[in-house]
């Protein structure tokens, strides 16, 4: 007989009702065959209008964009004020903020061990009207993860695969 | 105009993993079972709305159409609708909006999505991330189950709300699934139990998880005109009503919410989305006039968090209320009878469609003595996507 490649078994599967044989409408489509499909997905990905941000982050510097009616600074960037449907400017913001709100988790999209937890933070970086998402690293053992707490932007020394990951936040101690 | 009635419900079963078919499958089995409990035949409905979150998890793009062609419904229209977890709840609006409009006189509401074994959870969660921030959050490293983590971390720190009463959430969803032979995760735990689960992600442990599950959902609406001619059981069973719909949004990332309300502890456009629907039924006081509920419970938090947002209670009063047995059965006003997503399961695009098939039951009396409100009249489903980005609440009544 000839080889399916990508076939990984056939079987018998009962009602998923727990529908007895002999009362199943669907006795005669019970037998089922499972294969290996795989898709995948490679883009040309555009970061779009805001890769001023993103490319900025090469040289170390951090931009948000500000309203020209309100002045609100919002970071992350937003091409329109959402308040006012107005095209921004772009502007640059120091390395220091808040932290607002945390979580901390066994894994993290991408990584690829789960050896050390993960701590997800909303900072708001001081001028800014908005809070931005980064991972918080380096908190020493002795020290609680609290909403108010002061934090900096440490930049990477390694090289990375996304711009996100040129940069993180630290307790500023 | 025509008032919108419901006349018929069906799930094919919530489940880990199904591989007895695929979504398009599951959704035949579901829209049988609607058509037969409406009393009508196929043949006569005029217009379908097909819900489904992700054509990556599907493996399907137009599943739509494909739905259209297997079901035989070919050549009446069809349309897809997608809001993420609140895909359901944008299908039950739209056909509200279809059959109000006059476009059609009947519609098929139905909705699946495959997001059990059969998809890698690595797949769902990179699938998922990809319905909220892409090149900042997801870049990051953040993930749904941070998001909604977070949120109840700062719930927990505003209001004092506890890791007992999330607990509380799953010991009475798992519960209510016993009753529901759909339902993925019937089981009769403790507060212990679900505090003994691993973590996940703080404070969000295995039990207080909503469960990802195949399965499908489906609905039959009409005009009133429509169902007195074509369906069977129209003289025979209670009539529902569907007598209000709300919907609103938020943005989509929780840093960009303005402070200190909705912050990150609060569901904003879930807010704006009830009031919506409770001025359309004319109701001032949910709590009282509501007599069943399907609400949101993605986490057990959410659950909580949804109950302030419905105006259910005061912000912050939800796990106080939730300890007195309010949202118990037999309590003012019982909530996910069904199971809800952590006891019946969370295939996204059947989720919103399976609340109302459950308060459609509910509203004729045709649960199970263990789960049945006595007397229900009125109920409400409520349903989001994203972190409430995209929130949907519909009402049904039953007037006879
Ligand atoms: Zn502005």
């Amino acid at each position: 007989m000839v080889k399916v490649e990508r076939k990984l078994e056939e079987i018998m599967v009962e009602s998923p009702d727990g529908i007895g044989a002999s009362d199943d409408e669907w006795a005669a489509f019970r037998r089922i065959e499972v294969i290996d499909f795989p898709l995948t997905f490679d883009f040309r990905h555009s970061l779009g209008k805001l890769s001023r941000f993103f490319l900025e982050l090469e040289n170390q510097r951090l931009m948000g964009t500000c309203c020209p009616v309100c002045h609100s600074i919002w970071l992350p960037p937003r091409t329109l004020c959402p308040d006012h449907h107005a095209v921004n400017d772009w502007v640059e913001l120091g390395g220091q903020g808040v932290l607002e709100a945390f979580s901390i988790s066994s894994y993290a999209l991408g990584a690829d061990s789960a050896d050390e937890s993960v701590v997800l933070a909303y900072v708001k970086l001081h001028g800014a009207k908005t809070a931005l998402l980064q991972q918080l690293r380096n908190v020493p053992r002795d020290k609680q993860i609290e909403p108010g707490m002061p934090v900096k932007v440490v930049w990477s020394k390694i090289d990375v695969q996304h711009p996100m990951q040129l940069f993180w936040f630290e307790p500023d101690i | 105009m025509e008032r919108v009635v419901v006349l018929g419900g069906g799930i094919s079963k919530f489940a880990r993993q199904r591989l007895d078919g695929s979504p398009v499958d599951w959704i035949v089995e579901a829209s049988m079972r609607a058509l037969e409990d409406a009393g009508v035949d196929i043949s006569a409905i005029d217009h379908s709305v097909v819900a489904y979150e992700s054509e990556i998890l599907a493996r399907q793009v137009t599943m739509g159409q494909v739905v259209q062609d297997v079901l035989g419904l070919t050549p009446k229209p069809s349309i897809r609708v997608e809001a993420g977890g609140g895909t359901g709840g944008a299908a039950l609006r739209t056909a509200y909006a279809y059959i109000r409009s006059g476009l059609c006189n009947s519609m098929l509401v139905v909705g699946a999505d495959a997001v059990g074994r059969q998809v890698p959870a690595s797949t769902v969660r990179e699938v998922y991330a990809l319905s909220g921030d892409v090149d900042f959050e997801m870049a990051a490293g953040g993930f749904f189950t941070a998001y909604y983590a977070l949120m109840m971390d700062a719930h927990m720190r505003q209001y004092g709300t506890t890791k007992e009463q999330l607990a509380r959430v799953s010991v009475k969803n798992h519960r209510n699934a016993i009753s529901n032979p759909f339902a993925c995760m019937p089981m009769a735990i403790t507060i212990e139990d679900v505090l003994d689960s691993p973590v996940v992600v703080s404070p969000y442990r295995k039990f207080d998880c909503a469960i990802l599950a195949d399965g499908a959902a489906a609905l039959v609406l009409a005009t009133e005109r429509w169902a007195r001619e074509h369906s069977l059981a129209w003289k025979k069973r209670p009539h529902v009503y569907f007598i209000g719909s709300g919907s609103a949004t938020e943005r989509v990332r929780l840093g960009d919410r303005p402070q200190p309300y909705p912050g990150y502890a609060h569901f904003r456009a879930k807010q704006e989305a009830a009031k919506m629907a409770y001025k359309m039924a004319d109701i001032k006081n949910p709590v009282a006039e509501l007599d069943v509920a399907e609400v949101a419970d993605t986490f057990t938090g959410v659950e909580l968090q949804s109950y302030e947002a419905l105006g259910f209670c005061d912000p912050g009063q939800s796990g106080p209320l939730l300890e007195e047995g309010v949202f118990d059965l037999g309590g003012d006003l019982p909530v996910n009878t069904s199971g809800g997503m952590i006891g019946q399961g969370a295939p996204p695009g059947g989720v919103g469609i399976a609340q109302g098939v459950e308060i459609l039951s509910q509203l004729r009396g045709e649960r199970p003595s263990t789960v049945q409100v006595k007397n229900a009249r009125k109920g409400l489903m409520d349903i989001h996507g994203g972190t409430s980005s995209y929130a949907v609440v519909s009402i049904f009544s039953q007037e006879d």
